[in-house]
């Protein structure tokens, strides 16, 4: 792909001297889609140089020492590590702690401080509803952040906020957090990323051309997969319509503890395996039933669980390829699934 | 006691004679319980699927040390059919009943203590999963099978999403 993207920057250069660059581009157009490629690189719009990153995410850790999980988000770091080519940074979608309690964020910090590659992370609902974020802010920053990557945006958002269901009810901050620890628990509500972060992300995008590819991450899928298991964001549809007019975005999610995949409109979504243990799939018709891996074996402590790679080519798809501990997966799920 | 065959037969017959006599009667018979009588019965079963459902979320220190419950893995009883057991399973390598399946998942996963089988945190487990799927059919040894292009390879995604499971 390089050698022959080389060869055209050769070729496009030597027409470029020659004939000038207008018509070129005109020709361009018409005959040859790879030196249109090379003319928007020349001129610094949609180019992209690949690259590759990494997700770890919902390890659960427990305030229990040397408990199994922190054995899990260990191997995690050391497989990411020995990923080759070594991956530009790593994001963690969520889920770091199981009780929301300091020590699990503090002990879930120092595991991933092994990793060789910078680290991006934004909470799930297990890190949050102790404190509400108090102690998640204080060790790993803001939770909504932006960056732009060899020509990729790429966007983390806090996914997992609800309304205030606990004032009224008069709970404590401990049965706060014990309400959102259960998944299928009826009484905390929808999720979202709520009025704040909608606007940080208009204002984020405004100015960027619509070739410019966008990766999103939340801890929750951006779109309705199972809304009693919080497989869902409830103001997902605004998000998709802030970012309509780009030509193609990834979503990458946590939370659902397994391999699936999605596409409404230019919106592509996989979620990513937990370095804990993997939800079972929820009694639903999925729109791509392919993306799901075989049921895990629960003989076997590390199945369905691991980390994941994706890498971004110049045509702005990306490669979800699932690194597991144990291997679950179907004979193309191995093959990678394209974002 | 071991029943030869002709026993067995004999048995199945006189059994059956006494379903037809008693069906016969339950017609004209007048109902077993009153309506309060009910209540009671539905409110008795009701405790014990809560009591289920609080320890399948944790509320029993016996059956975890590590802090994992039955809910990790088993949100909503989801992967946990009652009505496919007995069946096959690897993990204890014989036919077996739900509570030993439970027992396995208490012992190993969850690095807890073995509940009594007979005991009333196991009618409450089973209850609980029971409940949550009631009028679901019984199909007993029953797996889900494996969505159907998991075998095939190299294919990719179906070109076109079915519509289902797409928001709008």
């Amino acid at each position: 792909m390089s050698d022959s993207k080389d060869l055209s920057r050769r070729h496009f250069l030597g027409l470029a001297g020659k004939a000038g660059l207008a018509t070129v581009a005109a020709r361009a157009i018409g005959v040859n889609l790879g030196l249109v490629e090379i003319l928007s690189a020349q001129t610094g719009k949609g180019a992209i140089t690949p690259f590759s990153f990494a997700i770890i995410t919902d390890s659960h850790l427990f305030s229990i020492p040397d408990h199994k999980f922190d054995k899990a988000l260990a191997d995690a770091v050391a497989q990411v590590n020995a990923l080759t080519p070594a991956v530009d940074f790593v994001v963690y979608t969520g889920d770091i702690a199981q009780n929301g309690k300091e020590d699990q964020l503090v002990k879930g910090k120092k595991i991933l401080a092994g990793l060789k590659a910078p680290l991006k992370v934004i909470p799930g609902e297990h890190d949050w509803y102790l404190d509400m974020g108090k102690a998640w802010n204080g060790m790993f920053g803001k939770e909504t952040w932006s960056f732009d990557h060899k020509g990729v945006h790429l966007v983390g958002l806090n996914s997992i906020l609800v309304r205030d269901f606990w004032t009224g009810a008069g709970l404590t901050a401990e049965q706060r957090m014990s309400t959102m620890e259960m998944l299928e628990s009826p009484i905390a509500g929808p999720w979202g990323v709520r009025e704040a972060q909608l606007e940080f992300l208009e204002k984020d995008v405004k100015k960027l051309p619509a070739n410019t590819p966008v990766v999103i991450f939340t801890h929750s899928p951006l779109w309705d997969y199972y809304p009693r298991w919080n497989f869902q964001t409830e103001d997902a549809p605004q998000i998709r319509q802030i970012l309509a007019k780009f030509d193609h975005v990834t979503s990458l999610h946590g939370h659902v503890h397994q391999t699936v995949f999605n596409q409404i409109g230019n919106l592509s979504s996989a979620g990513a395996l937990s370095t804990s243990w993997p939800w079972p799939y929820p009694p639903v018709n999925l729109a791509y039933p392919g993306s799901q891996m075989t049921q895990s074996d629960p003989a076997n402590t590390k199945d369905g669980m691991g980390t994941q790679s994706i890498s971004f080519d110049a045509s702005a798809a990306g490669l979800v390829q699932y690194e597991p501990f144990a291997n679950s997966l179907t004979p193309w799920l191995k093959a990678g699934v394209k974002v | 006691m071991k029943l030869n065959t002709k026993t067995m037969k004999l048995s199945i017959g006189v059994a059956g004679v006494a379903v037809g006599v008693f069906g016969a009667m339950s017609l004209s018979a007048r109902p077993p319980f009153t309506d309060a009588q009910i209540a009671q019965q539905q409110q008795d079963l009701l405790e014990v699927v809560n009591k289920g459902r609080d320890e399948w979320h944790g509320s029993n220190p016996q059956m975890s040390s590590n802090g994992l419950a039955c809910g990790n893995c088993h949100p909503d009883a989801a992967a946990s059919n009652p009505n496919t057991f007995p069946k096959f399973v690897p993990q204890l390598n014989e036919v077996a009943p739900m509570r030993e399946m439970i027992n396995w998942c208490i012992v190993h996963p969850q690095d807890g203590k073995a509940l009594d089988p007979n005991g009333p945190d196991m009618v409450a487990l089973e209850a609980y999963a029971v409940y949550l799927y009631r009028g679901q059919k019984i199909e007993p040894g029953y797996t889900l099978p494996l969505p159907a292009d998991t075998v095939k390879s190299g294919v990719g995604f179906p070109a076109k999403p079915s519509g289902i499971g797409v928001d709008k």
